[in-house]
């Protein structure tokens, strides 16, 4: 898992702690209970806390998935 | 507090826990990173405590303080120019045209007269936090940015009146504006992206201070008792061995005038019953003389004791402690020398020790608002205006009594009256504020919320009295609470603390001896637990049950107390 991937698993093990860190790279706000439109946000506020980076809000409904979330990431940091 | 941190100490706060601190959340918006923050924010005051946090639903301030508060938990309530009128927020396109500005500017009023009655009816019940709208107001009106238009001018206006009438109203704790201005750049505070994106209007830095100022707020800590200053170089400016009484200074035209406001500071806090003693090294004549100077800011009559030698200042430290007869923690002692202060921490780790900062403005400046936040209080009650003085009555009137307690004959000639008031008054913060400060005289060390209080008090099986004592030297004020239930076979108290000031009077006695008459009753089961610091109330229990130990709640019997107790030499009122 490279550090960014880390990372953002660090900030997904904050907001929903009963999930399984194995479990973490396939979550998507399909299969996590918890992940409602608060946990997205308190998410994205995190992601946006932990990368230093300005979360785009209007597009929260694209990101709700970690694979999802994790591109995302990688192209605001390597801009 | 960062937003990671404050998410993992929320999720804590969720967990069962044996002590619940409920809070409700109110406020117009979406509560979102708020309930996060403040969760946390309590958390970390109360790391056993669960805090489940209630919050209301979208777009109805009023309607949510009318549903959550005033219920078993106190309530924070945030505000925001939107609560007023949705078009003062983003969310909306209601307009900014003159003739809608005067459309709000007629709409806020009522609202706020709608929040004003729902505020008063949630407060009759428990505390209500309020935090005024932190928020800039939106860019409307006729003026450029560096203009204060009209309605600007009248917004506030109308806010200001809100808040003042809101403050006046007991229950009722207001955010202070000015803190959170010196905390939160009011240019760094909204997040309009997240507002429009999800109803939420506040950057993550800002919640992080607003909840840190409503957290003291909703459960305030207990405050300083006691302050124990320096005087050279800290009082005034000067050293007295050196230049004498006559030449130390704390004025503009001397440049000394931080010590000037030192002193108002300390004369203020003496005012609202802290109490303020001096350990100086130094001659006792030369202290006194200095204490004489009419021009002094601290009048000499609010200092005392006043240790004057060449001893360590811990050995004065400990002589003032045993005379205020409270405990280290309670105590602030400020000194111009590090290693006085080192000195003393060392002896009483407890102290909270501060550095008076010498030819430093700013420093002293920073100093007097830290000491505004140690001694500070929601309200000032008449037992705190009295008690240095009966402190200082207490050492005139039985200075050969001393650590222990005072004989039959003295106490039979100083014309005691004990006063039971055994009315349920929940409008009295202080019965409250005893029990959750005492820890001498504990009979268990068990702290109350407001509003665990408050259901105590509306318990029809429960009695609360509130003990008063005065004597031919003066009055001691409220100085004992008792609580408990009526219970069968034998009435329960689980709280019974009393003040320091009134140890080795028999007033415990007295009302022990009351509680058998009026709740009549042979038997009483005492909530007893020993605790680290509730010796005296141990030392009081051995004398009435020998071999208590501390395990379990033991019962007390009428006729064994009759038996054991030392006489009773006061008279006794009880209110009904």
């Amino acid at each position: 898992m490279n550090s960014t991937a880390a990372r953002l698993t660090t900030c997904f093990a904050t907001v929903f702690p009963e999930l399984p860190e194995a479990e973490i790279p396939q979550a998507t706000i399909s299969n996590v209970a918890r992940w409602d439109s608060v946990a997205t946000v308190t998410l994205l506020s995190l992601v946006g806390e932990e990368f230093n980076i300005e979360v785009d809000f209007d597009r929260f409904e694209e990101l709700t998935s970690f694979q999802g979330l994790l591109h995302y990431v990688e192209e605001r940091t390597s801009a | 507090m960062k937003l990671s941190k404050a998410v993992l100490l929320a999720n804590q706060a969720k967990q069962p826990a044996a002590d619940r601190r409920p809070v409700a959340l109110v406020c117009g918006f979406s509560p979102l990173h708020l309930e996060t923050f403040l969760a946390a924010h309590l958390r970390e005051r109360f790391p056993e405590s669960s805090i489940p946090i209630r919050v209301g639903v979208f777009g109805d301030v009023t309607g949510n303080l009318e549903r959550l508060a005033g219920s078993d938990a106190p309530s924070a309530v945030v505000l925001e120019w939107q609560d007023l009128d949705p078009r003062l927020g983003a969310r909306s396109a209601g307009g900014w045209k003159a003739s809608s500005i005067a459309s709000i500017l007629s709409e806020v009023p009522q609202a706020l007269a709608r929040l004003l009655a729902a505020l008063q009816k949630a407060a009759a019940h428990n505390t209500v936090v309020l935090a005024p709208p932190s928020l800039p107001l939106p860019p409307l009106g006729h003026t450029s940015l560096a203009q204060a238009s009209p309605v600007e001018l009248q917004l506030e206006d109308h806010l200001s009146a809100f808040v003042r009438k809101a403050a006046e109203i007991a229950g009722v704790r207001v955010v202070s504006r000015q803190r959170l201005d010196q905390l939160s750049p009011l240019a760094q505070r909204y997040d309009v992206k997240l507002d429009l994106a999800a109803g939420f209007p506040y950057r993550a830095e800002h919640v992080d201070i607003l909840c840190s100022l409503l957290a003291p707020l909703l459960f305030p800590p207990v405050p300083k008792k006691g302050l124990i200053t320096d005087l050279d170089d800290t009082l005034w400016k000067g050293i007295l061995g050196e230049i004498g009484a006559d030449q130390v200074v704390w004025d503009l035209a001397s440049h000394a005038q931080p010590h000037g406001l030192y002193q108002q500071t300390l004369a203020a806090l003496a005012d609202q019953g802290v109490l303020v003693g001096c350990a100086s090294k130094n001659e006792r004549s030369e202290v006194d003389k200095a204490f004489s100077r009419p021009d002094l800011l601290l009048p000499a009559a609010s200092v005392f004791p006043i240790e004057a030698h060449w001893s360590a200042k811990s050995e004065s430290i400990g002589r003032i402690l045993k005379a205020w007869n409270i405990l280290p923690s309670s105590v602030v002692f400020v000194d111009d020398s590090p290693i006085e202060l080192a000195e003393v921490q060392s002896r009483y780790p407890e102290i909270t020790c501060l550095l008076f900062p010498r030819n430093d403005a700013e420093g002293v400046w920073n100093l007097l608002a830290q000491l505004k936040d140690f001694f500070g209080k929601p309200v000032v009650v008449e037992e705190d205006l009295i008690r240095a003085a009966s402190l200082r009555n207490a050492s005139t009137w039985a200075p050969e009594e001393t650590g222990s307690a005072a004989s039959s004959a003295f106490l039979e000639q100083i014309e005691a009256v004990v006063t039971i008031d055994t009315r349920k008054d929940p409008s009295d913060p202080r019965p409250l504020e005893l029990v959750n400060k005492t820890n001498q005289f504990n009979l268990n060390g068990r702290r109350y919320t407001e509003s665990e209080w408050r259901t105590l008090l509306e318990d029809p099986h429960s009695f609360v009295w509130t003990v008063s004592y005065t004597d031919k030297f003066g009055p001691l004020g409220k100085i004992a609470v008792l609580a408990g239930r009526r219970a069968q076979p034998a009435p329960e108290v689980g709280a019974w603390v009393m003040s320091c000031r009134a140890f080795s009077r028999r007033i415990e006695h007295h009302v022990l001896d009351r509680l058998y008459a009026e709740l009549d009753a042979a038997n009483i089961r005492l909530d007893y637990r020993a605790t680290e610091k509730n010796k005296p109330l141990q030392e009081f229990l051995t004398a009435l049950v020998p071999g208590i130990d501390g395990s379990q709640a033991p019962v007390l019997e009428a006729s064994e107390f009759s038996s054991r107790q030392p006489g009773l030499p006061h008279r006794v009122v009880i209110q009904k």
